[in-house]
């Protein structure tokens, strides 16, 4: 049976590597048929931002929206 | 043009800051600036060979270090901390010159601008 | 118990979770510039199992011979296993 998993994200979308760290766990536990939480906090809110441009690196708002709609629960 | 001094302190892919070294550094070049990339503390570890970023979603700034040497970037590896942070002489990247504190101290002297990452 | 650890062994915040980790007789997760902790020596006389992300390891660049041998390799499906089988996770430091 599937645990309850909770992600704490406090850090800006680009500056440092915990947005893909965070992505990623949590893509894995989804998948793994976990459910999954992601609590934004302090500058983590900025990953949620609409109207994000970041080519080249992973884009923040694509890939939490696709985490999302994969059952993600993201509070801020 | 004038010689600027990029320092670069913090290590490779924990944060922005490599890559962001980096592409300045390739900014500078390309703008016919004298570059001097010079990594100290954590910052020499981007000069470590055989970075592999296959699957991880990053860039592969091993890669980018080498495109900043072609474009006539010079780099230059801190050798205290070289040794600090467990590195070999043949764990650092061909093109990458090892200098001492004395010599960092000359480049930064000789820079007319200094940025520090 | 496991203490997840993202920071350098140059960092505060690394020794923090290293030194938490000894202390509570925890085992340890290296992520992100954690992963450097994983390099011989580092953890001496560590008792509990250090695991650390292969992604990260493979990212830096550190060859096979640095690392301590008795480290296990985690993916991101592997380190999901782990902290879900866990009673209680502390971090990221």
């Amino acid at each position: 049976m599937g645990k309850t998993i909770t992600l704490f994200l406090s850090t800006s979308p680009y500056s440092y590597e915990n947005t893909l760290t965070v992505a990623r766990t949590a893509e894995s536990a989804l998948e793994k048929g976990h459910s999954v939480n992601l609590i934004a906090s302090g500058d983590g809110v900025y990953c949620f931002l609409k109207g994000q441009k970041a080519k080249g690196i992973l884009n923040a708002q694509e890939k939490f929206s696709e985490l999302i709609a994969k059952g993600l629960k993201v509070y801020l | 043009m004038g010689r600027i001094a990029m320092i670069l302190r913090r290590s490779p892919y924990g944060d922005i800051n490599a890559a962001e070294a980096v592409r300045h550094a390739m900014g500078g070049a390309a703008g016919e600036l004298d570059v001097d990339l010079i990594l100290v503390d954590g910052g020499v570890l981007l000069a470590k060979k055989g970075q592999d970023d296959a699957g991880t979603g990053f860039t592969n700034l091993e890669g980018a270090l080498k495109d900043c040497i072609d474009m006539g970037v010079v780099v230059y590896a801190d050798k205290a901390s070289v040794r600090d942070l467990h590195l070999e002489a043949a764990d650092i990247a061909d093109g990458i010159k090892i200098a001492s504190a004395v010599q960092i101290v000359e480049l930064m002297q000789e820079a007319r601008t200094t940025m520090i990452f | 118990m496991v203490v997840i650890v993202k920071s350098a062994p140059d960092t505060t915040d690394g020794k923090r979770g290293v030194k938490l980790a000894r202390d509570m007789a925890a085992d340890i997760v290296l992520l992100q510039n954690g992963v450097y902790f994983a390099q011989r020596e580092r953890l001496e006389g560590f008792c509990g199992t250090v695991y650390a992300l292969d992604d990260d390891i493979r990212l830096r660049g550190l060859r096979e011979d640095e690392i301590e041998r008795d480290v296990r390799r985690l993916d991101y499906g592997g380190f999901v296993d782990l902290a879900a089988g866990e009673e209680k996770v502390i971090g990221i430091f």
